[in-house]
């Protein structure tokens, strides 16, 4: 039941799919078109329907942003800037928020700071440092598959050795070693500018998620088949700038690279990622693009299912009340292995931690499987039933 | 096979499916006058306070009985004829049985208050959805409220009339909150949290007389001392029975006493016929008390071994090591083994960490460790329950402790900082 004065209505209408999460909602999808609809862009002609509504053009966006944005040198300020701006702003307190609401939590106190760092300063002040000396805007926070153009043997050819070999490190070697080690939480929940939003700003609508089976059987289907989508994309990107591969303009052959490329950059980075992943946090919960599409939790969560992470249940402790489940944002029925006794690692799994934490019966943990866990028990002592008659729980309980 | 269930809780619902792993032809009914699907009891609360929806509080997602082909009919069942093994339901119709489970559950203790007899709104208790259904109805016109009652139901009810700024005052009969499972020393500090959040908690306090208004909604309470509390809703939360009162009404009924009287196997002294759950009243030969446990986990256990003794194994129903967990408000509690029935001035090994809601309190009998009562720290209930089976001495427990840590990441509690005090177990209840 929802608080009775008219804060309670609104708060409870807004995380509810009420009215004003619908606004929020719309509000935040003509946001995303403007950002996107830039000159040239795919977006452009739909963002000129409202610019014709508000006598603005298409380019007045990065206008806005050099007036909102004005400590800034007007040369590094454009659209981009800003968005990435408001993004840290709303990082910054909703994580504030999350760790002031789990102040007594630890891991979630630990978690949130380094995602705010990282989003602060990986996801906005180092590219814009970077820009300022004169060099390229590289995000260190982001590795393949969310950015293969910094694999395009043109991209490596004009770049500091340095960075090209951060690049390669990165994805190759640092992405699956820490996955293994502690699961895909270390990047979707700790580093990843989308999870770091959905985890701070998105904290409201997390458990609006979708707990069916039928959406599980949906999210395998679908983030397979956009990781899938991917490395066909990075192949187009490569091949063309292979040696020996001369790829001329008019062939059938270019015309079917190109427009996959361009295929995967309006829909799935731009539309799925940039706009629906966050327009709908009132509607479908924060993770709806890290649950179904992101190619790297994809591939990640199959690195995960073969790691040291996982969910640990204590036996026979919990009381099926549903609150992992309701508060999971990556819409895993959490209950339904609590309840089972099965501690478990599911793939879509982001290590967030809000189950353990909303959990009253203190039987979830997250944890690091190691092989000389202290807590595995041994079957002598579940077997020995002495103690039965020294002090016999024979008697009424309540 | 023909077998019907009456009570869609825990008990039931786990007896059917267990049934329905051991026989995949059996024909397998749940009637229920509660709701059309099994909910979580214990997260009526949740409910309460906007953290849930109802439709969140099922455990299991509806297509299961589907799939799993458990009828589930919602209707009160009202009368059973042994002999042809039929019983009745309340929109008249029969449904025969070759077995059939009791798993009816427990309701709320209600004692004959002065005043109580004209009440025709405003009292409350917390355990059906009925009842949810009373208090949000009556939250809406509610500024103040009394709960009666210092158990875990109490405390629950308490939380959630403050979280909707219902001016909450608890009467405990007793001298410190709970004293069936806390010690003294937790329960000073968890009424000292109770305060902190706002409650009026009133110990060694009881309700003597209850009045209402005009329109028989409850409109204050008096209490021993002579004070009259204004309320406009009283909450009743001084424990539960097995619920049997509409059993008695039945021509043929199982042997009854405070619950339904079963053996060992949970079978009653109908042939055929089972209960289990809160509603079970287990008499073991040899032994004088019967065992009646009314918690979730052995409503599970108990309705898992009817699943299946339905199909003749005649498993003997053995509580094991004794463990239960709950929350008041932030203070989270654990406990294994015998702590309230442990002998009065059971030496313990007691830690509490100043400045904060966390004990730890180890109870041995000077040779070896018989129990554990663990509160705002996460414990491994496995982990106690293995050093218990092992006989560990308290010292070694006291020295192993932290491997039965079950702390979030980064947030293990710092036990080391702090020595523990070798205090004897306070037991003030009659």
């Amino acid at each position: 039941m929802r608080r009775q004065n008219a804060a309670g209505w609104l708060l409870h209408d807004v995380k509810n799919r009420g009215v004003t999460a619908w606004l929020l909602f719309a509000a935040l999808t003509i946001f995303y078109i403007l950002i996107y609809g830039y000159r040239g862009g795919a977006m452009e002609p739909i963002a000129n329907v409202f610019h014709g509504l508000m006598g603005t053009t298409s380019s007045s966006p990065d206008q806005w942003a050099k007036t909102l944005i004005f400590f800034l040198p007007e040369n590094l300020v454009d659209r981009w800037t800003l968005y990435g701006f408001l993004y840290s702003v709303a990082v910054c307190t909703g994580g504030g928020w999350v760790i002031w609401k789990y102040r007594h939590n630890r891991y979630q106190i630990v978690r949130t700071s380094v995602v705010i760092f990282v989003q602060v300063a990986f996801g906005f002040s180092i590219p814009h440092i970077l820009k300022f000396f004169q060099q390229p805007d590289y995000y260190f926070s982001y590795f393949w598959p969310l950015k293969f153009e910094y694999f395009q043997p043109s991209y490596i050819a004009s770049h500091p050795g340095w960075l090209v070999f951060y690049t390669f490190a990165g994805s190759l070697v640092l992405v699956p070693v820490m996955t293994v080690l502690f699961g895909k939480r270390w990047y979707c929940s700790w580093v990843c500018g989308c999870g770091g939003l959905a985890n701070t700003f998105g904290e409201p609508w997390r458990h609006l998620s979708t707990k069916s089976s039928w959406s599980w059987k949906f999210e395998k289907v679908s983030i397979h088949t956009v990781l899938a989508l991917s490395v066909v994309t990075t192949a187009m990107w490569i091949v063309p700038s292979l040696p020996g591969v001369n790829l001329v303009e008019g062939t059938t052959a270019y015309a079917v690279i190109t427009w996959v490329r361009s295929a995967y950059a309006l829909v799935v980075v731009t539309v799925l990622c940039g706009m629906a992943g966050t327009a709908l946090y009132p509607i479908g919960g924060t993770r709806v693009w890290c649950r179904f599409a992101c190619p790297m939790a994809a591939m990640i969560g199959l690195m995960q299912k073969f790691g040291r992470y996982r969910i640990r249940v204590k036996r026979d402790m919990c009381i099926s009340c549903g609150m992992c489940s309701k508060y999971c944002e990556m819409g895993i029925d959490v209950r339904a292995y609590a309840q089972a006794n099965f501690s478990f690692t599911r793939a879509s799994c982001v290590g967030c931690g809000l189950c353990a934490e909303v959990c009253p019966r203190g039987v979830l943990r997250l944890e690091n499987v190691s092989r000389k866990d202290p807590q595995e028990l041994n079957m002598t002592a579940l077997v020995d039933e002495s103690w039965k008659g020294q002090h016999s729980s024979v008697g009424s309980r309540t | 096979m023909n077998i019907v269930i009456i009570g869609n809780g825990v008990a039931g619902i786990t007896c059917a499916q267990v049934a329905r792993q051991r026989d995949a032809d059996a024909r397998i009914t749940v009637v229920s006058g509660e709701t059309d699907y099994f909910f979580s009891r214990t997260a009526l609360m949740y409910s309460y306070m906007d953290l849930m929806s109802r439709r969140d509080l099922e455990p299991m997602e509806r297509s299961v009985y589907r799939k799993q082909r458990i009828d589930l009919v919602r209707d009160w069942v009202v009368d059973m004829d042994a002999s042809a093994s039929t019983v009745k339901l309340g929109s008249g119709s029969t449904l025969p049985y070759d077995k059939l489970v009791f798993a009816v559950g427990a309701s709320p203790n209600m004692f004959p208050w002065k005043g109580a007899d004209q009440i025709k709104d405003g009292k409350v208790h917390f355990v059906s959805m009925q009842d949810l259904d009373d208090c949000e109805r009556l939250t809406k016109t509610s500024k103040q409220a009394v709960v009666v009652g210092g158990g875990l139901i109490g405390i629950e009810l308490v939380e959630c009339l403050l979280h909707h700024g219902v001016k909450t005052t608890f009467l405990i009969r007793e001298p410190y909150y709970w004293p069936m499972a806390l010690g003294r020393e937790e329960a000073d500090y968890v009424t000292e949290h109770m305060r902190h959040h706002g409650v009026d908690v009133r110990l060694e306090e009881e309700m003597t007389q209850i009045q209402v208004d005009a329109a028989g909604r409850v409109s204050g309470v008096v209490t021993n001392t002579g004070e009259t509390l204004p309320c406009q809703m009283l909450g009743i939360a001084a424990g539960v029975k097995p619920n049997v009162e509409r059993i008695k009404a039945f021509a043929d009924a199982p042997e009854l006493g405070r619950g339904i009287k079963v053996g060992p196997t949970l079978e009653t002294n109908l042939p055929g016929v089972f209960a289990c759950g809160d509603c079970a009243e287990i008499h073991y030969p040899g032994q004088e008390r019967p065992l009646t446990e009314l918690i979730w986990y052995s409503a599970k256990r108990q309705g898992a071994l009817v699943g299946g003794n339905l199909f003749g194994d005649a498993a003997e129903y053995a509580p094991p090591l004794f463990f239960n967990s709950s929350k008041f408000f932030e203070v989270e509690y654990t406990t294994v083994g015998s702590v309230m029935d442990a002998p009065d001035n059971a030496p313990t090994l007691y830690r509490k960490l100043p400045g904060k809601y966390m004990s730890q309190r180890i109870v041995h009998d000077g040779e070896r460790v018989i129990g554990f009562n663990m509160l705002g720290s996460r414990w491994n209930h496995e982990i106690l329950e293995r050093w218990i089976h092992e006989r560990r001495s308290a010292e070694w427990v006291e020295k192993n402790l932290r491997s039965a840590q079950y702390d979030v990441e980064f947030g293990r509690a710092p036990l080391h900082k702090h020595d523990v005090q070798a205090m004897p177990l306070n037991k003030e209840w009659p």
